[in-house]
């Protein structure tokens, strides 16, 4: 990981933002050391980061949707701390391999495990547990209709436990962060496809999760936001979350060399650096 | 807990109307049925009356002694082998007479108190053969024996038995309202739901709201109840003075009965629509 950081592209990444240090982050500032398999460690949960465990751990996994097999037997595993970029032609099956992960679809065959829990056979409440770690973007956003953006993001830290006021605190820094407190108080129908994806952002980002999937989060940015988007991801991933980016932006990831997945077929075509 | 009741609030806010029809459907079968429970104390003793339908009252002459009372109580009982005598003894007399009779408690105490005759319940299998009685110089009146009780206390327990049913059927039918209520807001919200799920909401998370939105129409319910079976009770306690009789009275347990099931209904119903209906929102 930290080999790709300190690359010149990396660098350029982060100076792409307007903001330099993220203030939204309360997990404490570990810094990820080089690791492979021979040194691995583990950091006390509480410092937020669990370094040299499987974060994602996917067994010969496969998806069928009406007899069309959309993943074929997929064997992966991500540790914590990665920064990976999932792509592949639209279609390929990246949205499915995300929702495998958050439980929102079940494996046809195969398991999948998330921070060491077997998702698909978790109890409804296990889930929910698991759930509060897993900061998920989604493709299509899935706002509130009825709630402002405020209360979109603030709903979500109610549940998380914390109180009305720390909520709103924390809420209106995210979204002053991703550039919205200005738009706080409308309804996401009025929102253009951009603010109603930074919404979506803000909300996956505002309760700290360890694990972040974000599924084309850049969709509907331009170019300047999307760089700003990935260099605070990559603020957050250098603080010890696991980060999975699903995406066809090619510019992506140019931009930010990591990890790299590609989808085809139903199959992992490729994993490794990019480009290959 | 907190963010339960202001997301039940909320959806309150958007439903105002279908609330406070709810609140109405709860709030009249509860006041009716409190209503019918003060009418059921109160006419208790006409409903005592009709259960011993066959009794008929004798009284006797003041003047008679505790040996004479027994010795004729005796000889009746050799003449008519069917009939089982007892005799009522004073307090218990004045008591019933202080009940229904507020205005005679002058007369029945201090030292001025009159002197009550004794007063024997025969009770008899064809309870027209005790006026037979009146033909013996101790007897100085023989109750009715058509009994008019007996009517007063079928009437008495028709209508608190009428009055019942009708309640339960309200609020049987406010049960179903309140479920069939829930039900659709849940459907309604089926996608907030699924979001809610995906964004990790336990349980409790997201059905506390649809209880709280149960809850509060049901408190306001059991309030309204109570408001209303007071004026109902003192509608009748009014009519009931004008007539000479013991006002019923208003017992004091009852709004918190009233509340109590105004709570209770309404959080069940939508706990069971909601445990009925839990895989709504499911995102697989
Ligand atoms: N619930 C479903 N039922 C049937 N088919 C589905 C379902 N979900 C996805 N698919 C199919 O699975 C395939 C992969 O879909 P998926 O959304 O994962 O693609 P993707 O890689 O995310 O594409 P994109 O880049 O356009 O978002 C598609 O052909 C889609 O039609
Ligand atoms: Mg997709």
């Amino acid at each position: 990981m930290k080999r790709y950081r300190d690359s010149p592209r990396a660098s350029r990444a982060r100076r792409l933002s307007r903001k330099p240090e993220l203030d939204l982050v309360a997990i404490p500032d570990v810094r990820v050391p080089q690791l492979g398999p021979q040194n691995r460690l583990r950091v006390p949960e509480k410092s937020g980061t669990l370094i040299g465990i499987d974060m994602i751990r996917l067994k010969s996994l496969t998806k069928t949707f009406d007899g069309r097999r959309i993943l074929r037997e997929i064997d992966l595993q991500v540790d914590a701390g990665e920064f990976i970029f999932l792509t592949g032609v639209s279609g390929a099956g990246k949205s499915t391999l995300l929702k495998l992960l958050y439980a929102a679809e079940r494996p046809s065959e195969g398991g999948v495990w998330v921070a060491g829990q077997r998702v698909d056979q978790l109890s409804r409440h296990k889930l929910a547990l698991l759930r509060r770690k897993i900061g998920v973007i989604f493709q299509d956003f899935k706002l509130l209709r009825h709630k402002t953006v405020l209360e979109n993001v603030t709903f979500v830290l109610r549940f998380h436990g914390l109180g009305a006021r720390e909520a709103h605190r924390r809420a209106y820094q995210v979204l002053k962060r991703l550039g919205l407190h200005h738009r706080q108080s409308a309804l996401p129908e009025v929102l253009s496809g951009g603010e109603q994806q930074r919404v979506a952002i803000a909300r996956a980002l505002a309760y700290q999760p360890r694990l972040i999937l974000a599924d084309e989060p850049t969709g509907n940015l331009d170019a300047d936001l999307a760089g700003e988007l990935l260099s605070l991801l990559c603020d957050i991933n250098y603080q010890g979350a696991t980060i999975m980016v699903a995406t066809h932006d090619h510019a992506l990831l140019e931009a930010m060399p990591a990890r790299t997945l590609v989808l085809h077929q139903g199959r992992i075509e490729y994993d490794g650096s990019w480009p290959p | 807990m907190a963010h339960a009741l202001e997301e039940g609030l909320a959806l309150l806010r958007r439903r105002g109307t279908v609330s406070a029809v709810l609140a109405l459907s709860l709030a009249v079968p509860l006041s009716l049925a409190g209503f019918t429970t003060s009418l059921g104390l109160w006419s208790r003793p006409f409903v005592a009356l009709e259960n011993k339908a066959s009794v008929v009252r004798v009284l006797l002459h003041p003047r008679m002694d505790a040996g004479q009372r027994r010795n004729w109580i005796n000889e009746q009982a050799r003449l008519h082998q069917d009939w089982t005598l007892s005799e009522v003894d004073r307090e218990a007399l004045e008591e019933r007479l202080k009940v229904w009779f507020p205005y005679l408690e002058d007369l029945l105490e201090g030292e001025n108190a009159i002197e009550l005759p004794t007063l024997v319940e025969v009770k008899a299998g064809v309870p027209e053969e005790v006026s037979v009685l009146t033909e013996g110089p101790a007897v100085i009146a023989v109750g009715p024996t058509s009994s008019i009780d007996r009517v007063l206390g079928l009437v008495a327990r028709t209508a608190t038995w009428l009055l019942g049913c009708i309640s339960a059927i309200l609020l049987a039918s406010a049960f179903s309202l309140v479920a069939t209520w829930i039900h659709l807001e849940v459907y309604r919200h089926a996608d907030e739901i699924t979001i809610m799920r995906l964004v990790g909401a336990t349980e409790s998370a997201i059905r506390s709201p649809f209880v709280v939105a149960a809850l509060i129409p049901g408190i306001c319910a059991g309030f309204a109840a109570s408001v209303g079976t007071w004026y109902l009770v003192r509608m009748v306690a009014v009519a009931a003075e004008a007539v000479g009789l013991s006002p019923p009275a208003f017992p004091v347990w009852l709004p918190a009965v009233e509340i109590g099931i105004g709570v209770i209904l309404p959080v069940v119903a939508a706990l069971l629509t909601m445990a009925r209906h839990a895989r709504v929102g499911d995102a697989e």
